[in-house]
């Protein structure tokens, strides 16, 4: 479904305006500028894709007719060599509509307008047409405050419909849109202007240079990526070879180790401790609280820190050396010195601290 | 809507566009209720407020049709005063006439002062045109517009409206308006009060309006010009039957129409003829009668000395209605100042009598009931 709009410069608009209210009758004349037709693609979540086209009249210039009826006759029949002779050096193909100013009427079309507008539609051989009707009034009896009302129109199977017109220079017509197109102008020293300086910003397929620089830049990017990937990818698989090749040689000591010692039972091979990581937590959390059990009395209480002597020391030592596994380094913090009471809880790869309420 | 006369309408013109005016505010009598001239009403200007007057050149033209009042725009240009006038067809925006059927804008002539008004007739044509186009809408509507126009006593004289009656739920409705073809040429013309009024033609209109398209309610009701029968109150017309159609009912109503128009006319020569009886038995005793409408008589009459008074008036519907005698004693006076007097409406009579007879009658009534009336008068009244 096509969605016109019309769309007008202030400066034209206030021209029409100033022209009528120079003028002591009804007034008329020729609409120039450009239409167009897009086709806009919305997509949400209700829908897949919905398409409509907008229609779009950029009104740029107007010319008054010197007087009314001069193109067409009683009953509406159009004159085309008046026409052509209105339009003087513009072009037929610019124009795409014409208007009328008539005083204290209702904004309405009247019956020869219409008459007028299927004619001329069907002489230019241009379907798509619009009338600008312009009604000013008096709002006030005594004439202080005049209303000067604007519509434009255009006939759809003989049906005339009033489209909304938009001017340009009126506040912002689209706030949170992006400007789809320019908006156009016919005057000659912006077309010499922009044919001078074009060719700096606008490359051979009319876009700006620096989108097809940016373009390029892209394309550069997404190689280099691509590149990256494959080599991600291939040092991937080749960590996946050589992973498949350790295990094929563990499993083979494994296996030698197994006929060497006869029948005695495999055992795991012991688990590897994260030696780095012991060393750090204990150079951090040496000291702190949380990372230290405590001895409670048997009403919940904690014993107090005792000063270690050296046979609790050796106590401990001895302690700590009933099982291989259980050889931890000296703190760094401390050498050599270990509370009796309060001691670093062995941390093991894999195993979970828990951690105790400390009254502190 | 500002209401005002033809001749502030004329005043305010633009003086070139006078005459065009002139000849719709005066002479346009347009469609089938031409009881009344064209309207004309908002006149504007489409020239600056700075230029002095008289300078209107658009106004609104209100054109009976069917029972309503079409409202068109009509615009000149008083600085293009021979250019043809435009048109805004009110709320009929679907309204769109072809331009060559319209023989006064093809050859629009400013200098003619009935070109306008021609030119409206043509309009009004075209537009009734579009509105029986419109009946297409419903079969049945239709059926009664084709029935009818087949008649040629109805279908020259037919103006049809046809509207959506609810622009939301689509109920169409329609509006038949039927001149109908009853002669009122020989009811006795009676002088008018005001002679300035001329009441114009005669004419009785049959309004029946369809509110829904399948013709389930319909209200049919008969206009008469004031001067014909009495106006629109004096005649009772029948409902629309249920499942009924109009070629059958208008012609009914046509009937009975013209049925009241020769008794009314009847009625006329009856009393003239009773007039006339009473004055040749009554002679010197006539006081008075109404030489018009021959529907009042007085008589001074004397019974064995006592005089008396008979004032007899005759119904709208004589010979069928009874005539009214007022018997009022010259002597007697009541308490409020009256002379006595008793009215007597039912009395030996026949409206199958005629005037010689109805005089006859009367007079031997009078005899019979006069000693019984001066009784009353002598024992009611006071002299």
């Amino acid at each position: 479904m096509a969605e016109p709009t019309v769309r007008m410069s202030g400066i034209v608009l206030a021209s029409l305006m100033f022209q009528h209210l120079n003028s002591d009758s009804d007034v008329e004349g020729l609409i120039l500028g450009e239409s167009k037709f897009e086709e806009q693609v919305t997509i949400s979540d209700s829908q897949a894709d919905h398409i409509h086209i907008e229609e779009v009249y950029n009104i740029q210039k107007h010319i008054a007719c010197h007087k009314l009826n001069s193109f067409y006759n009683s009953v509406g029949e159009v004159d085309v060599e008046a026409v052509q002779k209105i339009l003087a050096d513009n072009k037929q193909e610019s124009v795409i509509g014409w208007y009328r100013q008539r005083r204290n009427t209702d904004q309405q079309m009247t019956f020869r307008e219409k008459i007028v507008h299927e004619n001329l539609k069907s002489s230019l051989s241009n379907p798509h047409m619009i009338f600008v009707l312009l009604t000013p009034s008096k709002l006030t009896s005594p004439g202080s405050t005049h209303r000067m009302e604007y519509a434009a129109f255009i006939s759809r199977s003989r049906q005339f419909m009033n489209v909304p017109v938009l001017v340009s220079n009126l506040g912002l017509l689209e706030q949170l849109a992006y400007w789809k197109v320019s908006a156009p102008c016919s005057a000659v020293g912006y077309n010499l202007t922009m044919k001078k300086h074009g060719s700096k910003f606008f490359s051979s397929n009319g876009l700006l240079r620096e989108v097809n620089e940016v373009n390029k830049m892209n394309d550069s990017l997404q190689s280099e990526l691509q590149k990256a990937c494959r080599d991600v990818e291939e040092s991937e698989r080749l960590v996946e070879t050589l992973q498949a090749d350790v295990s094929a040689l563990r499993r083979r000591v494994r296996e030698k180790q197994q006929s060497r010692a006869g029948k005695e039972p495999v055992e795991d091979p012991p688990e590897q401790k994260n030696l780095l990581l012991h060393e750090a937590v204990r150079a951090l959390f040496a000291c702190s609280p949380l990372f230290t059990s405590q001895t409670l009395t048997l009403q919940a209480f904690p014993v107090p820190d005792v000063c270690c002597d050296s046979e609790q020391q050796d106590q401990d030592v001895s302690l700590s050396d009933t099982t291989a596994k259980d050889q931890e380094p000296v703190s760094p913090l401390n050498p050599g010195r270990t509370n009796c009471r309060k001691r670093l809880r062995e941390l093991s790869v894999g195993r979970e601290r828990k951690r105790r309420k400390s009254k502190s | 809507m500002n209401n005002m006369s033809p001749e502030v309408a004329l005043h305010r013109i633009s003086p070139e566009l006078r005459p065009l005016l002139c000849s719709v505010v005066r002479n346009g009598r347009v469609g089938l209720d031409s009881t009344n001239c064209l309207r004309v009403t908002d006149l504007k200007t489409g020239c600056t407020s700075l230029t002095p007057g008289p300078c209107c050149d658009r106004f609104k033209l209100h054109i009976p049709y069917a029972g309503e009042t079409l409202k068109w725009d009509i615009i000149f240009n008083a600085r293009y005063p021979e250019l043809p006038p435009d048109f805004i067809f009110g709320e009929d925006a679907e309204f769109l006439p072809e331009p060559s059927e319209l023989p006064h804008l093809v050859q629009w002539d400013a200098g003619n002062p009935e070109c306008l008004l021609q030119l409206v007739k043509e309009l009004i044509q075209q537009y009734h045109h579009y509105q029986c186009q419109r009946l297409r809408e419903s079969s049945r509507l239709l059926f009664e517009y084709d029935s009818l126009l087949e008649d040629p006593n109805y279908g020259r004289n037919m103006e049809i409206y046809a509207g959506r009656k609810n622009s939301w739920t689509g109920e169409f409705s329609a509006r038949f308006l039927l001149k109908l073809p009853v002669d009122f040429s020989n009811i006795p013309v009676y002088l008018l009060k005001d002679t300035a009024l001329d009441p114009g033609e005669d004419v009785a209109l049959l309004s029946v309006s369809f509110e829904d398209a399948e013709a389930t309610q319909v209200f049919p009701k008969l206009y008469l010009s004031p001067y014909a029968l009495g106006g629109s109150s004096a005649l009772h017309i029948p409902a629309f039957p249920s499942g009924g159609c109009l070629i059958d009912y208008v012609p009914q109503v046509c009937q009975l129409l013209t049925n009241k128009v020769q008794y009314v006319i009847q009625g006329y020569h009856k009393r003239r003829e009773y007039i006339a009886a009473f004055l040749s038995h009554f002679g010197m005793g006539v006081v008075e009668y109404d030489a018009e409408g021959f529907t009042k008589l007085t008589l001074l009459l004397m019974w064995k000395d006592f005089c008396f008074l008979v004032h007899v008036d005759l119904p709208l519907y004589f010979p069928r209605d009874q005539p009214t005698l007022t018997f009022q004693s010259v002597y007697h006076f009541t308490n409020s100042g009256q002379l006595y007097s008793q009215v007597q409406k039912s009395y030996p009579y026949s409206p199958r009598w005629d005037g010689n007879e109805m005089a006859k009658r009367a007079k031997a009534y009078f005899k019979s009931f006069i000693p019984q009336f001066q009784e009353g008068a002598f024992a009611n009244g006071k002299l």
